[in-house]
């Protein structure tokens, strides 16, 4: 990939994307014309992504699970505000990110991180670990668990704003243009952001990290 | 760590193992029913009041045009209402209109003379004019003020009714209907050789109704001055029988002689002014 192409993707929004965000606006109009039940559909299409997200900004299971319950509870009641002129998960992603920006400031001094399994039947996750690791059974566990509490670790040594846009770029895929309008930011901070964060993390996991 | 393993692991990758951290399937079950249950609480529990204000805020960012041209022509239909009743009341009827009909306020009147023999032709010719005005007004005067003004005897509270009054119209109106009420036994005789002699033929007021009624019976001077300077402006003095006594007493005063003798003849720059002594 050249990097003009490295540069549409991070600043185009996908042809799939777009057909995703038509259909959640037909979705959305249903629901502000009274058919509540079709939010439901938009839950079950997005929660694991905004938990996703959460959860990786708050590191525990939780409060992760609060806010983004919370988050679908404020979307629900505010739907008829919905105008449709940035797609809906654009605008269902700010609000659960302001949702957790809120609750991190709030609660900065506490800190209770819980970790989630590692599903290796991910094919990146288990090339990834298989990369770093030649042991199997109880001590591939081990290691794995050990790389999740320093990954952890080194992800809230990030300011909240670092951690959100590296959050949002490398756990959920969002081009920095889609970052810039959920963070409320432009699109030369959310570079800056992330090439700051990463410089962070590299040094956090160095001795992950073949030489 | 696997040495052998030929792919180069980088930051990104770590980060990413990140997305495959999903909670067990358990936990959804549980996830969907507390949802289920802050959503209903949502629908339930009653919203705010800033919450309605920020609704409507976002109906008048929505529509900002015609919300604006509603309301200015709303507060147009108001103001437009509220300056027509405001003119219904003020508008006092004909028959209240005060007039200035007292010959010595007429004679006030400032008016451009280009010469002293247009004046004196002038002077003649007023002084017949306010001997008819004064034969045919009627003598509610008040006292000899150069700037007074005087109410026609058509003027009675029982005229109005049926018409709108202006706050002002209604006080004039009780003014004179306590006149009426107050009105003093007037003497018989138009002409007093003396001002003792009118004063002694004054039956005097009852000092507590003349309080009430009379505004300048609050002020210092004594009795007696009083009762001479207001005799002549009570409404009583305009009643049946004492209009014959009043007009031959004014026409009296204003003989051709005396007009001429109390006549007075101011001139400033470009404009004169003629003034009747009584």
């Amino acid at each position: 990939m050249n990097a003009s192409k490295a540069l549409e993707k991070t600043l185009v929004v996908s042809p799939e994307r777009k057909l995703e965000a038509d259909a959640d606006l037909a979705i959305v109009r249903r629901v502000q014309a009274g058919d509540v039940a079709a939010f439901d559909v938009l839950i079950g299409k997005y929660r694991e992504r905004v938990l996703g997200i959460v959860y990786n900004m708050t590191s525990n299971r939780e409060d992760a699970a609060d806010l983004t319950q919370d988050a679908f509870i404020k979307a629900f009641q505010s739907i008829q505000r919905f105008q449709g002129q940035a797609s809906f998960f654009t605008w269902l992603y700010r609000i659960a990110v302001n949702s957790t920006l809120s609750h991190l400031r709030k609660n900065r001094l506490r800190s209770f991180f819980s970790l989630e399994s590692i599903r290796e039947e991910d094919p990146v996750s288990r090339e990834v670990i298989d990369a770093l690791t030649d042991k199997s059974g109880a001590g591939r566990d081990t290691f794995v668990r050990e790389l999740q509490e320093k990954l952890n670790d080194a992800m809230q040594k990030l300011s909240i704003n670092h951690r959100t846009v590296v959050t949002l770029f490398e756990i959920d895929g969002l081009s920095h243009q889609e970052i810039a309008d959920v963070v409320g930011c432009s699109v030369g901070t959310v570079r800056s952001r992330l090439h700051y964060a990463k410089q962070l993390l590299q040094a956090e996991l160095q001795s992950y990290l073949p030489k | 760590m696997n040495r052998d393993n030929p792919r180069k692991i980088t930051v990104e990758d770590l980060i990413r193992l990140k997305r495959a951290e999903r909670p067990p399937a358990e936990f959804w079950a549980q996830f969907e029913s507390e949802l289920r249950s802050k959503q209903l609480a949502a629908i339930v529990v009653k919203r705010p009041w800033w919450d309605g204000a920020s609704r409507v805020l976002a109906v008048l960012y929505r529509h900002p045009l015609p919300l604006g041209a509603a309301a200015a022509l709303a507060l147009t239909w108001i103001g437009v209402h509220q300056m027509g009743q405001s003119a219904s009341v003020v508008t006092l009827p004909a028959s209240m209109a005060v007039a200035p009909s007292h010959p010595v306020a007429l004679m006030a009147v400032q008016a451009p003379a280009s010469s002293i023999g247009e004046q004196q032709a002038r002077r003649s010719s007023v002084a017949a004019a306010s001997l008819e005005r004064a034969a045919t007004a009627t003598p509610v005067v008040a006292a000899d003020s150069p700037h007074v003004t005087q109410v026609p005897a058509s003027v009675s509270v029982a005229n109005n009714e049926g018409t709108v009054h202006s706050p002002f119209a209604e006080g004039f109106s009780v003014t004179l209907a306590d006149f009426h009420q107050t009105a003093p036994a007037m003497p018989e005789r138009a002409v007093f050789s003396s001002d003792r002699e009118f004063e002694a033929s004054v039956t005097p007021l009852s000092s507590s109704r003349l309080q009430e009624s009379d505004p300048l019976a609050r002020m210092d001077p004594s009795a007696e001055r009083r009762a001479r300077l207001l005799a002549p402006a009570l409404p009583a003095y305009a009643s049946s029988n004492a209009h014959s006594a009043s007009t031959t007493w004014t026409k009296e005063r204003a003989d051709n002689d005396r007009i001429y003798e109390s006549m007075d003849l101011y001139s400033s720059n470009d404009r004169s002014m003629v003034g009747f002594r009584f």
